[in-house]
């Protein structure tokens, strides 16, 4: 990556015409100041955003009433049946209805996220900056029922062009990752995680390359995990991306194709699986606050066909 | 985090409670590592208990005391 350094300007009256400087416009890049990478677990944030969409079966409907720039309230409800986890290749499904309240309050330099069932399952995330550059992130998921509770808490730091993060999680799971900006158009991480319950540990490396156009990312883990993305930004309004996972321990691949259409009224996002399942997600936008969603997946290997649709009031 | 504690101190329990038998009264009944692991479970749950009912009402606390201050009949109405 050795950039080529014009020849002084003293030379060029006597330089030879066939050869000229190919890359004199390239600026130099300077190592020493590189821009600051995204962090470890957003390394795959396109693709995602694109490939796994909130797809959902049933009613949804909710309202965020804001009480002062910082501060809303969200109530929310969903119907529809949920599925449960079955060892035959079937699916069960169970019809469910419940309702959902939420406050959120965002801050500079604090965000608290809390949202309530009418189970009694608490989903609770905070988000508190201790210093610039040090981030405490935690979140949990409290539940009535004795051990199905779960706490994370991560330490982030921030530094010129690396971010190091450090988690603890409940059942003795401990993790840390980093990832550092190479160029400035790549950067590179690995991970590591440790859990006392399972006693299993392992490590991982993942690299991303983005430029204004693309973004492609890589990531192997040693749980035998191999993922793969890529993401063009074919225009403002449109991007594509595709996506590939392959698991070594139990030869699982899947491949991805998906796009984002992001459009002034609308957005709309669909995807195709190697498994058989499409899936599309639109979010209509009626009037300023209002949003209809539709969303529909279709299994076509298990049989499986799922529609909703719904509508989101205020912000 | 309970989990972790109770792993390795069964493995210390077990370990004191066979010396201490074989040893014939070294040290006291219910031993300083017992202790601990109870009362950080105790601590445990009764933390989990008030973050469960405590955190809603927590955020909606700092939120109305946050600045331009809502009233509390904006609260409760829908609108």
């Amino acid at each position: 990556m050795a950039t080529f350094v014009s020849p002084p300007a003293s030379t060029t009256a006597t330089q030879p015409t066939g050869l000229k400087p190919t890359v004199i416009e390239k600026e130099k890049v300077d190592y020493l100041n590189l821009p600051c990478p995204i962090p470890y677990e957003e390394i795959h944030r396109e693709a995602f955003m694109s490939l796994k969409p909130e797809l959902f079966e049933g009613l949804r409907f909710d309202f965020t009433k804001g009480l002062n720039p910082k501060f809303a309230l969200s109530h929310s409800v969903l119907m529809g049946p949920t599925e449960i986890p079955s060892q035959s290749p079937e699916t069960i499904k169970i019809p469910t209805a419940h309702y959902e309240f939420g406050a959120n309050y965002l801050d500079p330099k604090l965000m608290l996220v809390g949202r309530i069932m009418t189970d009694g399952r608490l989903n609770a995330r905070i988000k508190c900056d201790l210093s610039e550059n040090l981030i405490l992130k935690s979140s949990a998921q409290l539940t009535n029922e004795p051990h199905m509770s779960n706490v994370m808490a991560s330490f982030d730091y921030k530094g010129k062009d690396y971010r190091s993060q450090f988690q603890l999680g409940s059942g003795a799971l401990f993790g840390a990752s980093y990832i550092q900006s190479v160029t400035p158009n790549v950067s590179l991480g690995g991970e590591v995680f440790w859990t006392g319950q399972h006693r299993k540990s392992g490590i991982g490396y993942g690299a991303r390359y983005n430029n204004d156009k693309m973004v492609a990312t890589g990531q192997v883990a040693s749980t035998g995990m191999v993922l793969l993305s890529y993401v063009q930004k074919v225009s403002e309004k449109v991007s594509l991306a595709s996506e590939f996972v392959y698991n070594h321990m139990s030869k699982d691949v899947t491949a991805t194709f998906g796009y984002d259409y992001i459009l002034r009224q609308c957005r709309l996002r669909g995807k195709i699986d190697s498994n058989g399942c499409v899936g599309a997600l639109l979010e209509e936008r009626l009037n300023l606050g209002l949003n209809f969603i539709l969303s529909a997946e279709i299994d076509h290997r298990k049989k499986d066909y799922k529609f909703g649709f719904g509508m989101t009031v205020g912000e | 985090m309970s989990t972790r504690v109770a792993l390795k101190a069964k493995g210390g329990k077990s370990n004191r409670n066979k010396a201490s038998a074989a040893a014939a009264g070294e040290e006291d009944g219910p031993s300083t590592v017992k202790i601990v692991k109870d009362w950080t479970n105790w601590g445990l749950h009764k933390a989990k208990v008030v973050a469960h009912y405590g955190f809603i009402p927590l955020i909606i606390v700092i939120g109305m005391n946050s600045e331009p201050k809502p009233s509390w009949a904006q609260l409760l109405t829908p609108v």
